[in-house]
């Protein structure tokens, strides 16, 4: 393993589901600076089946760029005596998700906390049995419902402490029960996280049929949840079963002197370190949007809350979606009339090549649309767990954000800046002062994960430009009709000219404020909104420039889109077209 | 470098493949034996249906004390409506014929008999490797063709072509009685009254270059496998897979309609046995970076289906319709000019 001194450069990679980036860090003048990226098509499947050709075909790319070689002949990492990398850090979300059956008393108490447990992986929810009324299943069908799932893990909540006792050993016994019916070597493991007076009789009950861990009541009062114990129960399972099973996984393992790390764990690390940079007042969001996943990582008041949707991605979500909700839920994002059949067609298509990208607008337009509803249903998990604190004046509304940090394909690639802002603003729908950063080059859990190994190669590399500032966007928070003024902006540049705005209630402002540039924002509210100042409070602050400028989104939290297709459209558009998209 | 993404459309190639069985069972050919398609090379049992009858509830006693009601033992056959447990006036009846399986915690388990499965070679070929309890690798040469997208099972029969061009529809009329049991060839889509008649002459499988999303509902329930070679919508069959399956109209096939976008991949496929002495050289191996000169199909509109020829790999991104800026290809697509397409929207074709 190489010593933390004696590191050089670095290599960074993340194999995800579809494609695979690696980033090369160099120390530029004593500092470490992005120096270039690969990206290629990952290398789990034929003719491949070995994750690290994925690695070495991406590193090529680099040494077109700048002709060092990172690997022999033979494909193993070359060291940093012989020309290579000093070090190579990985993060992963190639892996299936893993497959969890939630059993529970209630469904919004125990089961949505087991949910949200659950969500801390990249794991997809197979089947639910609760006790109560909604989904109330009997016995036999519950034991069908488990066999039918046949999931990787299942996992029973179920009881507040010194609660309920009776229902919660019923469910344990109809699991070990389905569990016996399943053939040995595909039975499923079984994680308690209920009532903790009942462990032993939970151990007894389910002895010798099924193998079983134990980890902290995930719902000990009715007000009270506790995930982490689950959370690292569930992620140590993903790992050992799933990561660990990825063809090519032994050689990355001895080329990484870091475990390999779950991409959103990661991403998740970076977020929070975020936090401890910038205003703990508020809170750091980090919105990762694949293939295969989406992921909403938070951190409020130093607490980190990862959550991931291992059903939704940009290639393998859409169907998902459909089943779900239907076409309208995506056709509301688009700002042309699309019949059912074109969106299905084309999300099939997608699903059949996830690498392929829109050549046609109208593709475009489905695929962000996609994208929005992606990121609006994973936040609708993760968003009742948070603990915000002071950071959440508005109970009903999205905490103050600081900073959020863009990633994914779709999101960074975007044709035009302002598109990528529009879809954050339309759906995390931040409030106040907040900072969009873009993830450009793919880097975000890459660094999470080589902060474990050299932190001063995280930081230098962010504050070298790693990450690209997008926007600064100011959403004012309050009640008026349309057209009334809430807020009046001055933009102060350095070269002393100003640009002064009145914003009307339920548009959105774009002012230019290039990226390198900064310049004196200064917000005056219409009484009653808040600009993230306060109520009807004023006030300066020094602003950095973005891809997008300075966004004024002022059209009002929660956002709401028109209910004729045809006026929607037009208001879609009009949105696109103020931001620049 | 770019390491494209790959599909099969390859005239005469080693073909292999494992078949292996749900759950263990038994191999019922040996090494080196010649199979058929339609042999059976394994077979096991799979878990039969089961119910679980609450006793304890029922008769309302302790979960612990059933035993002592229990009018059958483990073990038992039981027929439906047999009583199984009882005390005084109070019954339990077996809601379905089995075998009583299990007591336990005041339930008792019932299960039918086991179902069996077989297992076909699927193609025409040598088993090559045996797997015990669980499965073949039967290969042999031939064609295969990898399509999009594929619906239904695996099925066997003579390739029959019943368009005279890849951009022609199928149509109801074109599937007379002399299709019964063959594997009919369309060109740019099918529409459901060819679903309805290839079930009515009990058509072994359908290949198509597009399929209507409409479609995808009722093709999901047709049993029989139907291959869409290049993706969902009206999309015409590309030259070289409609030229393929050409050639080989009267030969069998093998064809499979699974499909699995990911963790494994599986594409729907048409393979064709064709004996060989020798494979020709000079095919385009598998997992080569991208390079000039390549054969190659679009997968995303508006090129989506048409097979070209990569004439350059441009260094430098390009803005495209969408304004993106992307990394790409100027491909011959034997229009009037040729066209430049983003390298993830590219498959090679070997």
């Amino acid at each position: 393993m190489a010593q933390e001194s004696s590191i050089g450069s670095i290599l960074l990679a993340d194999c995800g589901t579809v494609m695979t980036k690696v980033v090369l860090l160099d120390r530029v003048r004593g500092h470490y600076r992005f120096v270039a990226r690969g990206e290629t098509p990952t290398t789990t499947e034929y003719p491949w089946s070995d994750v690290t050709a994925g690695i070495r075909h991406a590193s090529e790319q680099i040494t077109e760029v700048t002709g060092r070689t990172f690997f022999d002949t033979a494909g193993d990492l070359l060291s940093s005596e012989h020309g290579g990398a000093g070090v190579l850090a990985a993060t992963t979300s190639a892996s299936p998700p893993l497959e969890i059956v939630i059993g529970g008393l209630v469904r919004d108490l125990s089961v949505a906390s087991a949910e949200r447990a659950a969500a801390g992986t990249y794991s997809q929810v197979k089947a639910i049995i609760a006790s109560d009324g909604r989904g109330g299943l009997t016995e036999e069908e519950r034991v069908h419902t488990i066999i039918k799932a046949s999931p990787d893990v299942i996992c029973i909540a179920g009881g507040l402490e010194n609660g309920a006792e009776r229902p919660v050993l019923e469910l344990v016994e109809t699991t070990a029960l389905a569990c016996s019916l399943i053939e040995e070597r595909a039975r499923p493991r079984l994680l308690y996280v209920g009532n903790s007076q009942l462990r032993q009789r939970v151990v007894d009950s389910v002895k010798g049929q099924v193998e079983l861990r134990v980890a902290d009541n995930v719902r000990p009062t009715l007000t009270e949840e506790n995930l982490f114990n689950a959370q690292a129960e569930l992620d140590e399972f993903y790992r050992q079963n799933k990561m660990a099973q990825l063809p090519g996984m032994d050689a990355l393992e001895m080329w990484s002197p870091t475990s390999l790390t779950p991409t959103a764990r990661a991403f998740s690390r970076m977020v929070q370190y975020l936090w401890h940079l910038g205003d703990s007042t508020k809170g750091v969001l980090g919105v990762d949007v694949g293939a295969a996943n989406t992921t909403i990582a938070a951190t409020f008041d130093g607490q980190s809350f990862l959550t991931v949707r291992g059903d939704l991605g940009i290639a393998f979500g859409g169907r998902q979606l459909l089943q779900e909700h239907d076409t309208q839920a995506l056709a509301r994002w688009i700002p042309e009339p699309m019949t059912e059949d074109e969106v299905l067609g084309t999300l099939l298509n997608k699903e059949i090549h996830p690498a392929s990208i829109p050549q046609e607008p109208r593709e475009l337009w489905l695929e962000q649309a996609l994208a929005r509803e992606a990121i609006y249903r994973t936040l609708e998990v993760a968003q009742p767990g948070w603990e915000p604190g002071a950071a959440h004046p508005y109970p009903h509304l999205m905490p103050f954000c600081d900073t959020i940090i863009v990633s994914g394909g779709v999101l960074v690639n975007a044709p035009r800046p302002g598109q990528t802002a529009l879809m954050i603003l339309d759906t995390l729908q931040p409030i106040g002062i907040s900072t969009l950063v873009l993830d450009k080059y793919g880097l975000a859990s890459a660094l999470g994960s080589v902060a474990a190994v050299k932190p001063l190669a995280a930081v230098e590399t962010l504050d070298s430009g790693g990450f690209v500032n997008l926007a600064t966007v100011v959403s004012p928070v309050g009640r008026a009709r349309p057209g009334d003024t809430v807020l009046r902006v001055k933009l102060t540049y350095d070269d002393g000219s100003a640009f002064s705005v009145e914003v009307q209630y339920g548009n959105i402002e774009v002012l230019p404020v290039l990226p390198g540039q900064q310049a004196d924002l200064e917000l005056r509210p219409a009484r009653r909104f808040d600009a993230g100042l306060g109520p009807g409070r004023g006030g300066k602050r020094r602003i950095s420039g973005g891809l997008a400028g300075l966004i004024i989104d002022a059209r009002g939290r929660p956002l709401r889109l028109a209910n004729e297709p045809e006026e929607r459209q037009v208001q879609t558009r009009q949105w696109l077209w103020d931001v620049g998209g | 470098m770019y390491y494209p993404f790959e599909a099969q459309v390859t005239p005469l190639v080693n073909v292999r493949r494992e078949r292996i069985l749900p759950v263990p069972g038994d191999v019922l050919v040996k090494l080196n034996e010649r199979v058929e398609p339609t042999q059976v090379v394994a077979h096991a049992n799979l878990p039969g249906d089961f119910r679980v009858l609450s006793v304890a509830p029922e008769l309302s006693v302790s979960p612990t004390k059933i035993k002592r009601y229990m009018q059958v033992k483990v073990g038992d056959n039981v027929r439906r409506g047999q009583v199984i447990a009882k005390k005084r006036n109070r019954i339990v009846k077996s809601s379905m014929a089995g075998v009583l399986a299990s007591i336990g915690s005041g339930r008792v388990l019932v299960e039918t008999p086991p179902t069996p499965f077989e297992l076909r070679a699927y193609i025409n070929g040598v088993v090559t490797n045996v797997l015990q309890n669980r499965g073949v690798v039967i290969e042999t040469t031939g064609a295969v063709i990898q399509g999009a997208w594929g619906t239904g099972g695996e099925s066997f029969g003579v390739l029959k072509r019943l368009v005279k061009s890849p951009d022609k529809s199928l149509r109801a009329r074109d599937i007379d009685p002399s299709c019964h049991g063959t594997i009919v060839i369309g060109g740019s889509e099918v529409n459901e009254a060819v679903l309805e008649r290839a079930q009515e002459l009990q058509i072994r499988g359908i290949v198509t270059g597009g399929l209507a999303p409409e479609l995808i509902p009722l093709v999901k329930r047709s049993p029989i496998p139907i291959i869409a070679t290049e993706g969902i919508g009206t999309i015409p069959m590309s030259d070289p897979v409609f030229q393929l399956l050409t050639t080989n109209d009267g030969r069998e096939a093998s064809i499979s309609g699974q499909v699995r976008p990911r963790w494994g991949v599986v594409r729907p496929e048409i393979v064709i046995t064709l004996p060989a002495e020798s494979l020709p050289s000079g095919q385009v191996q598998p997992g080569t970076p991208l390079t000039t000169g390549a054969r190659v199909r679009v997968v995303r509109a508006p090129y989506l289906g048409q097979v070209g020829t990569v004439m350059s790999l441009v260094d430098h991104p390009r803005h495209i319709e969408t304004d993106a800026r992307v990394r790409g290809a100027v491909i011959d697509l034997e229009q009037e000019e040729p066209v430049f397409v983003p390298l993830v929207n590219l498959e090679v074709l070997r």
